[in-house]
C-alpha cells in the first residue's frame, strides 16, 4: 500500500496535469461538481459525493458531432476532430465508477461503438475514492456496490487522518503512481472501513415482478405527484438518452447531440403527432422500468447505482427505493 | 459502394438524382453518392436521411437499384416539407442501414400475403421487389393494398403495371372512397381482406400502414385463422441515433432501430404496447 500526505496531494495532481486534464470534485456556485483542477494548493476531497455525476466528462451535455455547409444544391459534411486529450478523474466514488461500466455497455456494445464516447473513455484514467462518510440518500450496497472499493478503476484511494492511501489496480494506474516520484511512501496502514449506507432496499426479484406490472394501476398512483421536471434523469449517472439537433447560420451550421429526458412530453412525440407515451404515467413508468427491468433484460445489470441523487433532489420526493419496496408489495 | 464514415453518427453526403411524385403528399426520392450506392440494405431496413440545414429523420427504404436507394416520403412535418420542396440534384446526408429487415431467409419457400395501406406500402415494397428479384425462392405473392382515394395510391406503376405481370403474383387494390374515374373496389383494407379470404395455409402475412389500419387488419387476419407467428409488421418509432444509444425508440428492452423495425405479431405481443 502507498500513501501520500494530504498537503502533498496537489503536487501529485500537478504531476498528472502535465499530460492530462485533471478533474476533481470542487465547489462551484455552492455545489460540488467535478471540474478541472485549478491548481489550488489546499485541495480537499472530503465532503461526500458531487451533486452532479461525472458522466458529462465522457458524455458531455452538448457535443458537436459534425459541421456542414449547404450552398444551393451542394452540401458538404466535415467531421469534427475526435477528442484526443487525456483526462484523469480523481475522487470518483464507487457508485459513479459502476455507472461508467453501465454507460460502457450502452455506448460500446450491441453492434455499434459510439466514437465520441469511446475516445473520451479510453483516454481517461479513473482514480476512485472510498467513502468514509455517506449521505442519508445513499444506497449503493443495495446494488452490490462496495463503497470502500470501486470497480473498473485504475487507482483506488482511501482517506486517512493525515493523507490518502493509494493502491494501483491497472497497469495504467501503476503508471500514474509512478509519476508521483517521492511523493508516495510505502505503508502498512490498513484501509479504513467503508461507510456503509443506512438506506437499504432489497432488489431481489424486482425485475421479475415488474415484468408483470406494465398495466398495473400503481403507475398512475406514483406518477400523480411527478412534475415531469427531468431533474432525476439529468442528475442520474446512468441516464444516457440524447437528442440530435442542428444549429444553422446562413449556409453553414453544425449538428450536436444534447442530453434529453424520457420525462419530457416531446421525447417520444412523432412527426405526425402520435405519442406513445402521452402522459406522466407512461413516462415515469418508462423511467423506472428502464432502470429496473429493461436494462437488466438487455444488459444483465440494473441501471441504478444507488447514488441517491434522484431522490435527494426530486422536488416532490419521488423515491426509487420506495418504488422498489412498493413494487415488491403490490398485488398482481 | 461508398465508404461509410468510421463514426456511425456522421452521415455521408449523397444526392437526390430522381424524384417521383407518387401522390399529392408522397414523393419517392432516389439517392446515391459520388462513390455509388450509399450502402446495400436488406429489405425492410432503414436509413437516416437529412437535409443538413433542416433536420434528419429515419425512413424506410422502399427499394434499391444497383446504384441508388429509394425512399418514399410522406409530407408530415418540417423536414418532409422541405424534402418535398427539394429538386433533383439536391445533396442530402444519409446514414445507415439500420434495423433488422424482413426475415428473407425464413420466408423462403412460403406464400406471402402483403397488406399495405397508404404510405405503409413503402417498407413492404422493398420486400415485394426482393421476392420478385429472387422469384424462384418464394411461393405465391399476393398484394392487397388500399389508400384513402384513387389520388392517394402510391406506386401506381407497380400496382397496375409491374407487379400484376409477375408470374404467380396477384394484386388487389381498394380505395376508401372512389371518384368518377375509379372502376375498382371501394372499402377499407381490413374488410377487403375479409372479402378476399386469403387462406392462411403455408402463408405469411406482411402488413404495414396507419396504426388504425394495422389494428383492424390484425383482427381480420385472426378471423381468417392466421396465427401470431404468421404475421409480420414493421413499426415506426421516433428514432434519433439509429444505433441503439439515444434511448427513445425502446419497446421494453428492445430498440426499434436495432431489434426492429420488423417484428412478428408473436414478438410484439411479448413487448409493452407502447407503439
Amino acid at each position: 500500500m502507498l500513501k501520500i500526505a494530504k498537503d502533498k496531494l496537489p503536487e501529485l495532481l500537478k504531476a498528472w496535469a502535465i499530460n492530462a486534464a485533471v478533474f476533481v470534485p470542487q465547489e462551484k456556485g455552492g455545489t460540488r461538481v467535478f471540474q478541472p483542477w485549478d491548481g489550488q494548493p489546499s485541495l480537499t476531497l472530503d465532503g461526500g459525493n458531487t451533486l452532479e455525476p461525472p458522466k458529462d466528462l465522457f458524455f458531455p451535455r452538448t457535443e458537436t458531432m459534425y459541421r456542414y455547409e449547404v450552398q444551393g444544391k451542394e452540401a458538404g459534411v466535415t467531421e469534427i476532430p475526435t477528442f484526443d486529450g487525456k483526462m484523469v478523474l480523481v475522487g470518483v466514488r464507487s457508485c459513479d465508477a459502476r455507472s461508467f461500466l453501465i454507460m460502457d455497455d450502452v455506448f460500446l456494445t450491441k453492434g455499434y461503438v459510439d466514437e465520441f464516447y469511446r475516445r473520451r473513455r479510453e483516454n481517461t484514467r479513473v482514480v476512485a475514492l472510498a467513502c468514509t462518510q455517506n449521505a442519508p440518500t445513499c444506497f449503493c450496497t443495495s446494488f452490490g456496490i462496495d463503497p470502500g472499493r470501486a470497480e473498473g478503476v485504475d487507482v483506488q484511494m482511501w482517506p486517512v487522518a493525515d493523507g490518502y492511501l493509494l493502491e494501483p489496480i491497472t497497469a495504467a494506474g501503476r503508471e500514474l503512481l509512478d509519476q508521483a516520484g517521492e511523493l508516495l511512501t510505502a505503508t502498512d496502514t490498513a484501509p479504513p472501513p467503508a461507510a456503509v449506507p443506512g438506506l437499504v432496499v432489497d432488489v431481489t426479484g424486482v425485475t421479475e415482478k415488474l415484468q408483470g406490472m406494465f398495466e398495473h394501476p400503481y403507475w398512475t398512483a406514483v406518477s400523480r405527484k411527478c412534475l415531469g421536471c427531468g431533474a432525476c434523469t439529468y442528475l442520474c449517472p446512468t441516464c444516457h438518452c440524447f437528442d440530435i439537433q442542428g444549429e444553422n447560420r446562413g449556409n453553414s451550421g453544425y449538428k450536436f447531440r444534447c442530453w434529453d429526458s424520457c420525462m419530457f412530453s416531446e421525447y417520444t412525440r412523432m412527426a405526425g403527432g402520435h405519442n406513445p407515451r402521452p402522459s406522466k404515467k407512461e413516462r415515469l413508468r418508462n423511467r423506472f422500468l428502464h432502470k429496473l427491468q429493461y436494462f437488466p433484460e438487455r444488459y444483465g445489470k440494473f441501471a441504478c447505482v444507488g447514488c441517491g441523487r434522484c431522490l435527494d433532489r426530486c422536488p416532490v420526493n419521488v423515491d426509487i427505493t420506495r418504488v422498489i419496496r412498493e413494487v415488491k408489495e403490490v398485488a398482481l | 459502394m461508398a465508404e461509410a464514415p468510421v463514426n456511425p453518427l456522421v452521415p455521408m453526403t449523397g444526392r437526390i438524382i430522381k424524384i417521383v411524385e407518387e401522390t399529392p403528399d408522397v414523393k419517392t426520392f432516389h439517392v446515391t453518392t459520388e462513390q455509388g450506392k450509399p450502402f446495400t440494405p436488406l429489405p425492410g431496413q432503414l436509413a437516416m436521411l437529412s437535409l443538413l440545414d433542416v433536420g434528419e429523420a429515419m425512413f424506410s427504404i422502399t427499394s434499391q437499384g444497383p446504384e441508388h436507394l429509394e425512399l418514399a416520403i410522406k409530407r408530415v412535418g418540417m423536414l418532409t416539407d422541405a424534402l418535398h420542396e427539394a429538386e433533383e440534384g439536391q445533396m442530402v446526408g444519409i446514414r445507415g442501414p439500420y434495423g433488422n429487415g424482413f426475415p428473407v431467409e425464413d420466408l423462403k419457400g412460403k406464400d406471402i400475403l402483403f397488406i399495405g395501406g397508404g404510405i405503409g406500402l413503402a417498407p413492404v415494397r422493398s420486400l415485394i421487389n426482393y421476392c420478385i428479384e429472387h422469384r424462384e425462392d418464394y411461393g405465391h405473392l399476393w398484394i392487397i393494398y388500399g389508400a384513402r382515394s384513387p389520388a392517394d395510391l402510391c406506386f401506381k406503376d407497380d400496382l397496375f403495371n409491374n407487379w400484376p405481370r409477375v408470374e404467380n403474383c396477384r394484386v388487389d387494390v381498394t380505395v376508401d372512397k372512389g371518384d368518377a374515374t375509379w372502376q375498382g373496389h371501394e372499402g377499407f383494407v381490413p374488410a377487403f381482406v375479409e372479402e378476399l379470404k386469403p387462406d392462411p395455409a403455408g402463408k405469411v402475412a406482411v402488413t404495414c400502414g396507419p396504426p388504425i389500419m394495422i389494428k383492424f387488419v390484425l383482427q381480420s387476419l385472426e378471423k381468417l385463422g392466421y396465427k401470431d407467428d404468421q404475421i409480420i409488421t414493421t413499426l415506426e418509432m421516433r428514432m434519433k441515433c439509429g444505433i441503439g444509444k439515444c434511448g427513445r425508440c425502446n419497446l421494453g428492452s428492445k430498440y426499434v432501430c436495432l431489434d426492429g423495425p420488423v417484428f412478428t405479431l408473436a414478438q410484439l405481443k411479448q413487448l409493452p404496447n407502447e407503439y
